[in-house]
């Protein structure tokens, strides 16, 4: 910033006023009209619930130009968001939450997908950002008096339901950076009390990932720093019926929000920038397998 | 109020306004709320400065806070300071509305004779006449206030290195910086509009 401007504000700073009634409570009661704030929910949904915000606040500088661009898949923003909507509403549907959209038929991801990608190609984007957000901040609140542990299955994976919604929160958020690089918008990334829940979730995903490919990693330790905010330390025992992890076989060093979109199937494992030491043809099975599960 | 850190004033947008601004995106209205806090006395401040009307100036406040918390994906903290961006917004509508008035004044009274050259207003606070007040009312200060100013603003000096160069302790350096801000937000209110 040009020093002339920074002096000019520091000096307005000296001569700062206040207005003769604070102003706050107007502004935020203003603010929540204008846009609606996270939908409150249980704490563990809150990396979800501040995903969804974020989509929301990109949508909302989205002109009609934008909404018929195709983004990822071969999906309009359009599509994209109705697929959101579809996967939302089938965790929604595994937990007694409100289904939203046309009556359920495929409960699979693809075919709901299909049915909600038909149902609001008839509508306008507008009403599909509507139909999205309402379908979320249901599933939200529904969430709100549920134990994280209550079971919940998508597409035939049975995990408790806070792994599912942290999933949800990273699709959502890999889903807001897809259309945000194609706006050419700079998306912030969530804060790091949201990161850190969701790069756990990818650590623990990773025994899943490798046994999903065909490899099985029973055995093995693997000792994963995660740099960044809301990054860590974790000791991933490699087999999913390893009861402890033990001494590392391999340590991977790598950018948590670079490891979590990784996962998301965002970046190529070949070429993922990583240090590692230790056993190198694990580290290659747990990377180039990483991204698995990352479906559209 | 007007945290400072290392150096006299932040170059890049500080760690809590990324934090802010992560927070504000993901929907966190307490955010907005801290955000307010912050830097609604400078937002007003500037905004009456320009106005000279509190109600006005209220409204313009309101206005540039919702601005960010409705579309907050318009700030880039790579680019500045929240700080200096709601400034910006804030002083383009208060000079919008100076303007509109005169407009509905001069309708009101007829054309003046010589029109003033509109000042272009872009992406920065000040304009480049208004810059040049600001750099003339930095050289009117008395010689100790304007060396300790040049040397933090324009030099990139800490208050401890301002010190160190005018041989004064670093509180000293401080209160003087401080004190020629004062001055200078004094100089140019008596110039505005």
């Amino acid at each position: 910033m040009d020093p002339v401007e920074r002096l000019y504000l520091d000096a307005m700073m000296e001569d700062a006023a206040v207005p003769a009634h604070s102003l706050r409570p107007q502004l935020l009661a203003g603010a929540r009209a204008r846009r609606r704030p996270a939908a409150p929910t249980a704490d563990w949904a809150q990396p979800y619930a501040g995903r969804v915000a974020a989509m929301d606040a990109l949508l909302a500088s989205a002109v009609d130009d934008d909404w018929a661009r195709v983004i990822v898949e071969g999906w309009t923003l359009q599509e994209l968001v109705a697929h959101l909507a579809a996967k939302d509403g089938l965790v929604a549907a595994s937990v007694g939450a409100p289904v939203l959209g046309p009556p359920m038929g495929a409960a699979d991801s693809l075919g709901r997908t299909g049915d909600v990608q038909a149902y609001e190609r008839a509508r306008s984007p507008e009403q599909t950002r509507r139909d999205w957000r309402a379908q979320a901040d249901a599933l939200c609140r529904h969430l709100a008096a549920l134990p994280p542990t209550t079971p919940a299955t998508l597409d035939g994976l049975e995990f408790a339901v806070r792994d599912h919604i942290l999933a949800r929160g990273l699709e959502t958020w890999i889903h807001a950076a897809d259309a945000a690089q194609v706006a050419e918008i700079r998306l912030p990334d969530p804060v790091p009390e949201h990161i850190r829940p969701t790069a756990d979730l990818c650590a623990r995903l990773l025994p899943w990932t490798m046994l999903f490919s065909g490899l099985d990693g029973a055995g093995h330790t693997l000792h994963l720093t995660l740099t960044g905010p809301g990054g860590g330390e974790w000791r991933v025992a490699l087999g999913v019926a390893d009861t402890e992890p033990g001494e590392p076989d391999v340590r991977i060093t790598a950018d948590v929000v670079r490891f979590c979109f990784l996962l998301g199937g965002r970046g190529d494992p070949e070429d993922f920038p990583a240090e590692v030491e230790g056993d190198l043809s694990l580290a290659q099975d747990v990377l180039t397998t990483a991204l698995a599960f990352s479906g559209p | 109020m007007n945290r400072r850190h290392g150096s006299v004033v932040p170059v890049e947008a500080p760690y809590d306004d990324r934090l802010l601004h992560q927070r504000v995106v993901g929907g966190d209205e307490s955010a907005l709320g801290e955000v307010y806090d912050r830097l609604s006395p400078l937002i007003f401040g500037l905004s009456l400065r320009v106005t000279r009307d509190r109600l006005i100036a209220e409204d313009i406040t309101q206005e540039v806070f919702l601005l960010f918390w409705e579309r907050p994906l318009a700030y880039d903290p790579d680019r500045g300071t929240l700080r200096a961006w709601l400034a910006t917004i804030a002083h383009r509508r208060a000079v919008d509305h100076v303007r509109a008035e005169e407009r509905r004044r001069v309708s009101a009274i007829g054309p003046r004779l010589f029109e003033r050259e509109p000042v272009r207003l872009e992406d920065t606070v000040l304009a480049a006449d208004e810059a040049e007040r600001v750099r003339q009312a930095v050289s009117a200060l008395p010689d100790g206030l304007r060396e300790a100013v040049e040397l933090a603003y324009f030099g990139g000096r800490t208050y401890r290195q301002v010190g160190e160069e005018l041989g004064v302790p670093e509180g000293t350096a401080k209160s003087r910086i401080r004190l020629a801000l004062r001055r200078l937000a004094g100089a140019l209110a008596e110039e505005e509009v």
